[in-house]
């Protein structure tokens, strides 16, 4: 299997993972340059490679996420099948699951069972409310997840019911923090020879990330809410309508910015207005504000404006639609899009990771695998399995 | 406090010149993980001291990012301070900063001279759209991150188009996120430093965060396998799923298939209403007027039930409806008490607090409120000295 550098190359991954949060924290390793084997079986797909059309191989969900990603076929649900896992298993330095609580213990795919294989394996099990707890058994999807976290009460205009998140929201957070406490667990190897078990909660995720807000309430006893786009210290602060249904969002922290924000809308009188002349005003005369700021902006092309309010020192920034984003010149020239290989097309762009990394960068270059593409170099070379014994796996379903 | 468990990042030290939330919070992943962050704060310290929530006087902001940390203070304008700080940076692991270009030239910070000077170093930068961005995107704050990324644009679901984009739950959504990248690289190219013995320079984009974390919606829209458009709606899944008010607080429902449906149909006791819609009708007859139609019916059911009794009953009987939580229920919700996800410590200005934790359980390393951040060059002597 071939080099592709980066800090963790060296680093083997198995993933017993579907739909999102799994493959996305195997993703994240494999971007970082880790062998990230994907155990998969056609007659228990990932739901991914079935969504939005009809062909595993060529499945749109499946493709944006599981780039240099390596696909072996195993049939879990026969005994032999169970035992290569376990023997691939025991090869590796981590294994990532997030399928249905209780189904690992089921294999006999628990932490203890596999210790006894691998003693120093990690081993990230990724569930909704974690591994145990009164409520274990529960599962659930990522606006699930978010609703209980706490996150969803905290997202919403101020006195309306809770809106949340964009549904879409949740599952590869819960996945970049797997690939983060396997990483940490990797340190704890390195420095003592032991592997752990890695219990990671989703709905926590999602609890850790309004950390600030409900320490904050612990502290002071002040419940929050949802609060539109308030800020306590900042104001102006949100996202204003500009022309053809844009938004631009701004932020003003202090005196300069409020004054270049008067000057660049070209509003004098906002700029000596009682209601507004210092932050503290502002703030509480926000909603009046925010009226004021919406007529201003509202003839605008809300990325010129957001130009323009930049070079005059205020914080704003056009408030992206999927159409901005796809077409952004900057992310293109920066490479956050990227081109990698595709079976079917040649090439096919892919968000790439939020980081670069030099010298020795991991490479990104494959896309995602076709089902058991990996078959034969896992088998042969990995587990040291002849071709004779491979065909015969194959043909009784064991390999499927 | 101290309490005396093994830490996944014992003998690692970081250095932590960030000053804004992205790059503390990275410190804090890190600190919390057992490593040694030492924060270096200017003269009168750290800019987040001065950001509230206020407790007695002191920042909760500043005591959640940075307990577990030391503190020195360094005027990294001063020559004899910078240098202190090389030498910190000579023993340490990682450099996490998160400053604009203009900072780095001034304090001599910038990538090439923190490789040259320190090759055995990880340094890594957070900012808010990545390195080479125009002078004016170095500076946007949290809800321009998350309005560049698309988040905010999409958030909530079906927002009407004449209603602001959101910036998320709390101030600093994006910043976490992005932290959570630059935790995980920075741990993985220590992990080779401890190998190799060479040092990295990582370069994250706050924005870059956000639009990978919708690799499944967004990367389909750029291979040209879904349409990207104007639509507030573009993220959204179409079907009934949504926050509902009940007796005492919200519910937020999700159904996608027959046998939710068939589940939540026997839930509410099969009311009349339920027998206009095709038993299918979520994964083949889902069309904006069913959803409309379901949604009054159920909007008028739900609102009689309460928040637990009801969602527990949903979740026995298949239904994917759950309790939308708020700050108040989660300290004392069973499933939080239960796996001790909050962890009190005590504080020096605040008494017995309540830290949220960490997400991931680890068995051998678990992550534990060591102590509270610390004051202001509280370790000063020790650091200095060192």
């Amino acid at each position: 299997m071939r080099d592709r550098g980066g800090p963790l190359n060296g680093i083997r991954v198995v993933e017993l993972t579907k739909v999102w949060a799994g493959p996305y924290a195997g993703k994240l390793l494999a971007h970082l340059g880790a062998e990230v084997i994907k155990i998969e079986s056609r007659s228990n797909l990932d739901e991914m490679r079935a969504y939005g059309g009809v062909d595993i191989d060529a499945a749109p969900y499946f493709l944006s996420i599981n780039q240099e990603v390596l696909s072996v076929q195993v049939n879990m649900k026969t005994a032999e099948g169970l035992d290569l896992v376990k023997r691939m298993i025991a090869t590796a330095d981590i294994l990532i699951d997030n399928i249905r609580p209780g189904a690992m213990e089921r294999s006999g795919l628990d932490y203890e069972s596999l210790r006894a294989i691998k003693p120093d394996l990690i081993q990230c099990s990724i569930k909704m409310w974690g591994s145990d707890g009164p409520l274990g058994y529960q599962t659930g999807y990522a606006p699930c997840f978010a609703a209980l976290s706490g996150l969803t009460a905290l997202v919403g205009y101020e006195d309306e019911p809770p809106g949340g998140m964009n549904i879409r929201y949740g599952d590869s957070t819960a996945g970049a923090c797997a690939a983060l406490a396997c990483v940490a667990a990797l340190h704890h190897r390195e420095s003592t020879g032991e592997g752990q078990f890695i219990d990671l909660s989703a709905v926590e995720t999602m609890t850790s990330l309004v950390g600030d807000s409900l320490f904050a309430a612990n502290v002071t006893g002040a419940v929050p809410t949802s609060d539109g786009n308030f800020h306590p210290q900042m104001s102006p602060h949100g996202a204003y309508p500009c022309a053809g249904g844009g938004w631009t969002s701004i932020a003003v922290a202090n005196e300069a910015e409020w004054q270049a924000l008067c000057s660049t809308l070209d509003a004098p009188a906002l700029a000596v207005d009682p209601r507004f002349i210092t932050l503290a005003a502002r703030l509480t005369n926000r909603h009046a504000l925010d009226t004021e700021i919406g007529m201003l902006t509202a003839g605008h092309d809300a990325a010129e404006l957001a130009e323009k309010l930049g070079n005059a020192g205020v914080p704003a920034f056009k408030s992206m639609s999927s159409l901005d984003l796809a077409t952004d010149a900057f992310l293109w020239d920066r490479e956050a899009y990227r081109m990698v290989s595709d079976h079917r097309n040649g090439t096919r762009p892919i968000i790439g990771p939020s980081w670069r990394i030099s010298p020795d960068p991991p490479l990104v270059e494959r896309g995602a695998p076709l089902l058991g593409e990996h078959n034969a170099c896992i088998y042969r070379d990995l587990l040291g399995l002849r071709e004779t014994e491979i065909d015969d796996l194959i043909a009784r379903k064991v390999i499927d | 406090m101290t309490t005396d468990t093994p830490r996944a990042l014992a003998g690692i030290t970081v250095v932590e010149t960030a000053e804004r939330v992205s790059g503390e919070y990275t410190g804090k992943l890190l600190a919390d993980l057992g490593a040694q962050v030492i924060k270096v704060e200017r003269p009168g310290g750290a800019p987040t001291r001065a950001m509230g929530p206020f407790h007695k006087g002191e920042s909760t902001l500043f005591a959640y990012l940075n307990a577990n940390k030391q503190s020195v203070i360094l005027d990294l304008g001063d020559a004899g301070e910078r240098a202190l700080l090389d030498r910190l940076l000579q023993r340490a692991h990682a450099l996490v900063d998160d400053h604009d270009d203009g900072w780095l030239q001034a304090t001599g910070l910038t990538p090439e001279n923190v490789a040259e000077d320190h090759p055995a170093l990880v340094h890594a930068l957070v900012t808010p759209f990545g390195q080479g961005a125009p002078a004016r995107l170095q500076y946007m704050r949290p809800i321009n991150v998350i309005n560049a990324g698309g988040w905010a644009y999409h958030s909530p679901s079906e927002t009407a188009p004449d209603r602001p984009p959101l910036k998320g739950a709390g101030r600093f959504l994006s910043d976490y996120e992005a932290g959570i990248d630059a935790a995980l690289c920075t741990m993985a190219s220590i992990l080779r430093l401890r190998r190799t013995g060479n040092g990295q320079f990582i370069d994250i984009s706050e924005v870059e965060v956000q639009i990978n974390r919708i690799d499944a919606v967004l990367g389909r829209m750029l291979a040209g396998e879904a349409e990207p458009s104007d639509a507030r709606t573009a993220y959204d899944m179409g079907g009934p799923g949504a926050s509902f008010a009940c007796v005492d607080g919200h519910v937020f429902l999700f159904m996608t298939t027959r046998l939710h449906w068939k589940a939540l149909c026997t839930l509410m006791g099969n009311p009349p209403w339920t027998v206009d819609f095709r038993e299918d009708w979520l994964e083949f007859d889902c069309t904006p007027d069913n959803v409309a139609r379901f949604r009054r019916h159920f909007t008028a059911w739900i609102a009689q039930h309460p928040k637990l009794p009801t969602t527990e009953a949903a979740q026995k009987a298949g239904v994917a409806m759950v309790p939308v939580n708020t700050a108040d229920d989660l300290p004392r919700h069973p499933q939080f008490v239960e796996r001790g996800f909050f962890q009190q410590a005590e504080h020096p200005a605040f008494g017995p607090v309540e830290y949220p934790g960490a997400c991931y359980r680890m068995s051998a390393t678990p992550v534990r409120v060591r102590t509270p951040a610390p004051s202001p060059g509280a370790d000063q002597q020790e650091v200095s000295h060192a």
